[in-house]
């Protein structure tokens, strides 16, 4: 692995490791309870004690971001199994049946893409209701129209690769050719878009919860957090801005590694 | 004649493809909401009124009358297309102001920021390609090449609030609220042009790369053209051409980020009358909104089809000799 | 031209310049010690290892390599201009006098174009899409010759009237894409040319192109060189070409030049290795019907060998029990039991495909148009024939990929024109393919074992220990080293692959290969490795082939019987004897002529 001798990559890597124990174990890295609020300690600037400082209420705005972790990041990771599997089942039909049922499964999927996937999302919220789930369910459809697109497209350059015809010739038959040329073939940038999405997903989760659209109130999701601290935007700026920083920074870094996976440098 | 036959066929099929998207919008919104479960009347009376709310079925039926949710779903989705069609989005659960009305109220300030947004980011891109092009030293080029990967991992309500922190309230240049006046709307479209700034970048620099690559390229090189003749004249139009065809994703990307970016900036406009109407679960709005937002598209693909018909001569419509001439090269 | 070889470069750098002083003012161009390497992630390559030369004025300088031996990158350094990475390390590049080498960008613009003209390789890709061709060739006059707008015009239509544009009025205003190949390759030599330069450079100029087109393109380079009195740099991999058209000819190897002198001098007493190695491999220039240089496997030694040979039917129609034991006593003579003489027969085929035109409509065109021919069991059938021809449409459809319109195809006397599913499957065992590209037609996910493997898993044959043995020893057969078997494609040569392509269509045990253009995409002394290759093969396992080429220098080495063809239809057919050295029709004698190395006879 060559990308390991690349401090960027390995940079990603280490902010995943750390955002995965997060979501899992969060009382490993956490230094107080996300939910007791200290009413001498409100709003406090970051220090020693308080990393990231505190919040209106007086709760460690850090052991919020560390708690938050888990609802928003399971429900980007959830959001793009959805996308995943949903599209890439159609796309990888589409691609490999062809013909008639492609061009039908098709104009699906630009329907799907004509919907900005934010607005998607929202029409499930408002069906489904509130929560990270109805969220992670909303934000992967929104998702699935381009990964149905992206597979069907892979597919469709390795059906036309001369190594399958060639196959083909040598008399395999078809359900083998899929198995042993087109879907290995095709795996590594579809990985790396799921890798990418997750990127996405996460931004587009963040930006629901800070609408307002997630877990009710106490839950400490990250775009909810940066929500809360809006309102002291002009004297304690660091209160949305660090849950924001905390969300840019996570992002950053899968979307290094899902470059990294899709060959890109 | 013949030119007009050729319009005809060139065209015909893309108007189609447009009337089928925004149908089949419509239609996987009718879907999405009537076959997902819960009933969209009784959850938006709840979000109006409290969870406890309760409603007598005669009344219930009468409110199904007034925002066009009765009959059967057949009646529905074939009564709101024909509606729709004529103009007729149906009428806001929550505020009982029809919904085409609110949409043309909010959606001025909406494409304000969106056109801003979109000149700040395409010119900012190609800007932005332009300098790392021509930047003599790999190093820079490498930092300019770093900026959109950024742009795109920025949250935009982050980017927006770090705006605010220091152009609003440290500075005091810019107001950090509103929708009435043209400062207002700066702070907003920068926002809104990041991401979407990023995301041509992205198709158009690697245009670029590649065209910069391209043996023709060469060819102008051994010429003797000096480099930035090579970039207008040779470059950019050949990246341009494919860089366009994002110009509709790009619409998309516009119309989600104003939800956020008017939510952040407390303005008026579509995406923020889109929020309020999900908080309050008033369907016919978002429903309108989602319609509108995926007719534009359509459209915005449409034009561009047709001005690529235009721009290409590979596609140029008419005139122009039938190559089978193509056939004898040999690659 | 001063000859030296590759040994002590520093002394032979300075012999040459010391020659060049001497003759100062007859070189145009002198190379001294040109060093140029390319910078990647494992650090940086050589690609060319101080070479030397001078091009005297006036005169057509060679130089021929196979890929990978650095002429490009010599061409591309003669303007200073690499590919990204790429650097001169060392060594002079003086034009006209003055070295290239520490001049500014500034500087080097004014002599590219206006001083030293390039012709680039690829005629499709080398013109701006997107700019009328007459505006490409106006945009260096108005930048050398500082000519108004109007006067760049007329001057660029005059210009493509002198290299031969018909009409160029009319084509001037049109598009790169609505030219056919040649022309575009007759607008970049316009360009190279248009202001009068006192060098060009010409790198693979025309083979992107079809050799009767390559042919005239060549001929309309020599004119402008005559008339103008210019110096050339003709970069080729084709040594044929190089004896045509050349003085002087130097011949690189992995970035040095091995050998240089007249081309006179190279082309008939070459004292390198490898030159004499190209000089015998040269398709044009000394080709004959191959002989095998092995002998049949005898019946025994085919089982033994054989424990992988799945065969159902005998090689030779001889008259022995084969291996699926079904006996063909001659009493028993019924049509499947006595193979029939022809292993393949095609009767009238006919495609059409609907050309879209620009704008709605569509026009038919006939890429095969009544065609018929007979492939004799055990012979190699060819079909020769330019881009366009319909040869590779033909070849699918004999081979059962494509479909015909109409017509028939038997095989072995079975009509096998509308079999399809299962029985279709089943004819892959006796008919196998091998085409043109070996990067493309190998999966580079899959083991070399597993891709010759592959055939016999689709079939079910033996288990997987067997199936890697059976791998194995075709990759001995055909001259690879086993310990091949766990390597992917991308680890090997163009050629290595080739051969893993050719055991892969082995490994089922078939009686007809069809072999689609199979050494076109590689070097000239790979070539005949290959074709030797198919020529050992074929006696070994009595196979039949039906050999695609568009290289009449190839189809020559390894023909039993020659079809040609132009725009669908065979124009002539018969024994190789009978086409190459009589040629009945006005159109073969135009390709046999066009071959490019007829100076060298």
């Amino acid at each position: 692995m060559t990308n390991l001798r690349k401090p960027g990559f390995v940079l990603g890597l280490i902010i995943i490791a750390v955002a995965i124990v997060a979501s899992l174990a969060p009382q490993l890295l956490a230094t107080h309870d996300p939910f007791e609020s200290v009413a001498t300690d409100r709003l406090l600037p970051p220090s020693a004690q308080y990393l990231f400082g505190t919040d209106n209420l007086g709760r460690d705005l850090y052991s919020r971001v560390i708690y938050g972790a888990a609802l928003s990041l399971l429900s980007a990771s959830l959001a793009v199994v959805v996308g995943v599997v949903v599209g890439a089942v159609v796309g990888l039909i589409s691609g490999f049946v062809g013909g008639r049922t492609d061009f039908i499964i098709m104009r699906f999927v630009d329907v799907l893409i004509a919907v900005p996937g934010v607005l998607l999302a929202l029409i499930v919220v408002a069906s489904l209701g509130f929560g990270p789930l109805s969220l992670a369910l909303g934000v992967g459809l929104g998702a699935a129209g381009s990964f149905a697109r992206v597979m069907r497209s892979q597919v469709i350059r390795i059906r036309s690769e001369e190594y399958v015809e060639a196959a083909r010739t040598l008399g395999v038959r078809a359900p083998a050719i899929l198995v042993q040329h087109v879907l290995p073939n095709a795996a590594r940038p579809v990985i790396a878009m799921a890798a990418l999405e997750l990127g996405t997903a996460i931004l587009s989760v963040s930006a629901l919860t800070f609408l307002g659209f997630g877990a009710p109130p106490p839950a400490p999701e990250w775009g909810a957090l940066v929500s809360a601290g809006r309102d002291y935007v002009a004297t304690n700026p660091g209160l949305s801005i660090i849950p924001g920083a905390v969300i840019l920074v996570v992002v950053l870094a899968v979307n290094r590694v899902a470059r990294a996976i899709g060959g890109d440098e | 004649m013949t030119q007009v036959k050729a319009w005809a066929g060139y065209l015909l099929p893309k108007l189609g493809q447009f009337l089928f998207v925004v149908v089949a919008t419509y239609t996987l919104v009718f879907v999405l909401v009537h076959f997902l479960p819960g009933d969209p009347l009784i959850a938006a009376l709840a979000a109006k009124g409290g969870a406890s709310t309760v409603i007598d079925p005669a009344e219930l039926d009468a409110l199904r009358v007034q925002y066009g949710l009765d009959g059967t779903l057949w009646q529905q989705y074939f009564g709101h297309l024909i509606a729709a069609a004529q103009g007729d989005l149906g009428i806001s659960i929550a505020t009982g102001v029809p919904v085409t009305e609110m949409i043309g109220r909010a959606f001025p300030f909406s494409v304000q920021i969106a056109s801003l947004a979109l000149l700040f980011g395409v010119t900012s891109a190609v800007l932005i390609t332009f300098l790392a092009y021509a930047a003599p030293w790999p190093w820079l080029r490498q930092l300019l090449l770093q900026i959109p990967p950024f742009g795109i991992a920025v949250p935009a309500f982050l980017s927006g609030l770090l705006l605010i922190s220091v152009f609003a309230f440290t500075l005091g240049w810019l107001p950090s609220a509103g929708a009435r006046s043209f400062d207002a709307a700066i702070l907003p479209a920068i926002t809104l042009a990041l991401p979407v700034g990023a995301l041509f970048f992205q198709v158009f620099s690697s245009a670029v790369l590649e065209a910069q690559n391209s043996p023709y390229v060469f060819t102008a090189v051994a010429k003797g053209v000096p480099p930035r003749r090579i970039f207008t004249k040779h470059l950019l139009r050949n990246a341009l051409l494919p860089s366009i065809t994002i110009l509709g994703l790009l619409i998309g990307y516009l119309a989600g980020g104003t939800a956020v970016v008017e939510t952040v900036f407390s303005r008026d406009g579509i995406g923020r009358m889109t929020v309020n109407a999900v908080l309050a679960r008033d369907i016919n709005v978002i429903q309108g909104v989602v319609l509108v937002v995926g007719a534009i598209y359509a459209l915005v693909n449409l034009l561009v089809d047709v001005a690529y018909g235009f721009i290409d001569p590979r596609t140029r419509i008419g005139g122009g000799v039938p190559s089978r001439a193509r056939l004898g090269a040999k690659k | 031209m001063i000859e030296h070889g590759s040994g002590a470069k520093a002394e032979s750098g300075a012999k040459a310049a010391a020659a060049a002083s001497d003759a100062a003012d007859d070189n145009i161009l002198v190379v001294r010690n040109l060093h140029v390497s390319y910078a990647t992630r494992s650090g940086s390559v050589a690609a060319v290892r101080g070479i030397s030369f001078v091009v005297p004025r006036g005169k057509i300088v060679a130089i021929v390599g196979e890929s990978g031996s650095g002429k490009s990158t010599t061409s591309q350094a003669l303007i200073r201009r690499l590919a990204s990475g790429g650097r001169i390390d060392s060594g002079s590049i003086e034009f006209e006098g003055r070295d290239l080498g520490p001049m500014s960008e500034r500087e080097l613009r004014s002599i590219r174009g206006g001083r030293i003209g390039f012709v680039p390789q690829d005629p499709s890709k080398s013109l701006n899409p997107l700019m009328r061709v007459g505006d490409q060739i106006a945009e260096a006059l108005r930048l050398h010759l500082k000519l108004d707008k109007a006067a760049a015009a007329a001057e660029a239509v005059r210009i493509l009237d002198e290299v031969g544009l018909p009409d160029p009025d009319a084509r001037a205003t049109q598009f790169p894409h609505e030219l056919s190949g040649g022309m575009r390759q007759r607008v970049l030599i316009g360009i190279a040319w248009a202001c009068n330069p006192q060098l060009v450079i010409a790198d693979e100029p025309t083979s992107a192109l079809d050799v009767t087109v390559q042919r005239h393109v060549l001929d309309n380079i020599d004119e402008l060189v005559r008339r103008h009195n210019t110096s050339v740099v003709l970069v080729t991999h084709d040594l044929a070409v190089a004896a045509d058209r050349a003085d002087y000819v130097a011949v690189m190897s992995n970035g040095e030049i091995v050998e240089q002198g007249t081309t006179e001098q190279v082309l008939s007493a070459p004292t390198h290795e490898y030159t004499k190695k190209l000089v015998q491999s040269a398709p044009g220039l000394a080709s004959r019907r191959l002989t095998p240089s092995v002998t049949a496997l005898g019946e025994q030694q085919q089982s033994s060998a054989g424990k992988l040979f799945t065969r159902t039917r005998p090689a030779q129609p001889a008259g022995v029990a084969t291996a699926s034991g079904v006996a063909t006593v001659a009493a028993n003579s019924g049509a499947d039991a006595a193979p029939a003489a022809n292993i393949l027969e095609v009767e009238n085929l006919v495609k059409t495909f609907a050309l879209r035109r620009q704008g709605g409509g569509s026009q038919v065109l006939r890429a095969v148009d009544d065609v018929s021919f007979v492939v004799p069991r055990g012979s190699t059938f060819s079909i020769v024939g330019e881009s366009g021809s319909g040869k590779t449409t033909t070849a699918r459809i004999a081979a059962r990929i494509a479909s015909a319109d109409s017509g028939t195809v038997s095989f072995d006397g079975t009509d096998v024109t509308s079999l399809s599913g299962e029985a279709l499957r089943q004819l892959r065992r006796r008919v196998q393919v091998v085409y043109q590209n070996p990067f493309g037609s190998l999966d580079p996910k899959m083991s070399i074992e597993k891709i010759i493997a592959e055939p016999l898993r689709a079939f079910g044959v033996g288990d997987r220990a067997h199936r890697a043995e059976v791998a194995r020893e075709l990759l001995e057969h055909v001259s690879l080293s086993p310990s091949l078997a766990q390597r992917r494609p991308t680890e090997l040569s163009g050629g290595q692959r080739q051969r893993v392509a050719i055991a892969r269509s082995l490994a089922i045990g078939p009686e007809l290969i069809v072999l689609d253009e199979p050494v076109s995409a590689l070097d000239v002394s790979v070539q005949e490795q290959i074709l030797q290759l198919l020529v050992d093969l074929q006696v070994q396992f009595g196979l039949s082939y039906l050999f695609i080429s568009h290289d009449l220098g190839v189809i020559r080495q390894i023909s039993d019987h020659i079809a040609v063809m132009r725009s669908g239809t065979v124009l002539e057919s018969g024994t190789a004897r009978e086409v190459l050295s009589n040629p009945q029709h006005e159109y073969t004698r135009e390709l046999l002529a066009a071959i490019p190395g007829q100076r060298a006879k």
